[in-house]
């Protein structure tokens, strides 16, 4: 797999730092961000430009009193108990918990939702709710299963949270990730050595449009 | 106060709101709360304004951007982030949610990015300091064209061909001056740089 710089793709870490990726490419961003020290340092740098513009903005003229209603709003969430966080109340699961920050809640919360679901022999996924339009599946693959082939109109976009699969193209361990298009047929096989979570992101035959469509670009290894 | 040359926050006054947040978060110190608000408020209301929403519609979004951090306040690190960048996330990640909210209202989910990742492996450890003051340093060092195009992208959050047509450049500008400030902020050496020397 060539190795592609992280800054050849500055428009994704811009894209994420204004908040204008797709969740579920979000998600796929943070959680390889997670495994991928260069795309963690990458973001960091992103959000920290961000936050420097925010500082160099130019005050814009709020409204009389707006300082005053915000700490009438604070006093007032104080006495209500202040716990307007009503803690997410997600179940236990040993794996599930193991995964990396941004995966563990949408994960526990789907596996606590919907549940998983039995794809084959040894492989189980989990549909995420994360808020995208896009279908976004956490795989676990257990050593020697392969994913049965699966059409999809569109691409799909597979990173390796832990463990690893091998496929026709190659292997791919944690923090890479795997592109395939329509036509591409791949199974891959769980390697032998652990399960495997892998994180997926299929656009269904949606046409990218804008900024999603640069994702395509995006390899892990 | 600012740092007239880039705009920029000095310092002291970095080291000040980082203080203003731990009060916050360990007295729930309302005075320090309104410093915050009185110098970063002003200053969410522009970028909502830039980004489109009314003048109402922006300062409702400061005030509750504002009143998010005094709710999160205890998850602020100063060693992870100056207030700034944290700010700017909860003001991102807040959009992102009342814009879930209108479509999607039974998804109330934390921000998880607002939290310092609970376990960072000790090899895998970015620098945050570090990148903290490298980014501010070489942001100082920019030229105006590439400052003007990395705001546009990570600040109004365009697109290089959205940027491209707003600025009337070529997109292969676009996208060569971007990812050299970008990679100047990164600390990678830029190759043409090198050859050129």
């Amino acid at each position: 797999m060539p190795t592609s710089p992280a800054s050849a793709f500055g428009e994704l870490y811009s894209a994420y730092a204004a908040g204008r990726l797709d969740p579920a490419f979000a998600l796929l961003l943070e959680t390889q961000s997670m495994l991928r020290p260069q795309v963690r340092q990458a973001m960091a740098v992103g959000e920290t430009v961000s936050g420097l513009m925010l500082e160099r903005d130019q005050p814009a003229a709020m409204s009389a009193n707006a300082g005053v209603r915000a700490l009438a709003m604070i006093d007032e969430m104080e006495a209500a108990g202040g716990a307007l966080d009503a803690a997410l109340r997600l179940p236990e699961e040993p794996e599930l918990s193991d995964l990396p920050e941004p995966l563990r809640e949408p994960a526990l919360r789907a596996y606590g939702g919907k549940g998983w679901q039995n794809l084959a022999s040894g492989i189980r996924r989990l549909g995420l709710d994360v808020g995208s339009a896009l279908e976004v599946e956490l795989y676990r693959i257990q050593p020697g299963a392969r994913v049965p082939r699966h059409t999809h109109g569109g691409q799909e976009f597979t990173l390796v949270v832990s463990g690893g699969f091998s496929d026709e193209t190659g292997s791919y361990g944690p923090g890479d990730m795997a592109i395939n298009g329509p036509e591409d047929t791949h199974q891959p096989v769980g390697d032998a050595d652990g399960i495997c979570y892998a994180l997926a992101v299929r656009d269904s035959g949606l046409r990218f449009t804008g900024v999603m469509g640069l994702v395509q670009r995006l390899l892990g290894k | 106060m600012n740092d007239t040359a880039t705009g920029t926050i000095s310092p002291a006054v970095r080291e000040y709101h980082a203080d203003c947040m731990a009060r916050i978060a360990g007295s729930k110190c309302r005075e320090s709360f309104s410093e915050l608000f009185d110098f970063y408020a002003p200053r969410l209301k522009s970028y909502m304004l830039r980004l489109g929403a009314s003048d109402i519609e922006a300062e409702d979004l400061a005030q509750d951007v504002m009143v998010t951090v005094w709710r999160k306040a205890e998850q602020y690190d100063r060693k992870l982030a100056s207030v700034s960048t944290w700010i700017f996330r909860v003001a991102r990640n807040r959009r992102i949610d009342r814009l879930r909210r209108v479509t999607r209202p039974e998804l109330d989910a934390e921000e998880p990015m607002l939290r310092p990742p609970e376990i960072e492996k000790p090899e895998d450890t970015i620098n945050r300091v570090q990148i903290e003051q490298t980014v501010r340093e070489e942001l100082a060092k920019l030229p105006p064209d590439q400052l003007q195009l990395l705001q546009a992208a990570f600040y109004d959050g365009l697109s290089h061909s959205e940027i491209a047509e707003a600025y009337d450049l070529p997109l292969g500008t676009v996208k060569s001056r971007i990812r050299r400030a970008f990679d100047r902020l990164r600390g990678v050496l830029d190759n043409e740089d090198i050859s050129d020397a």
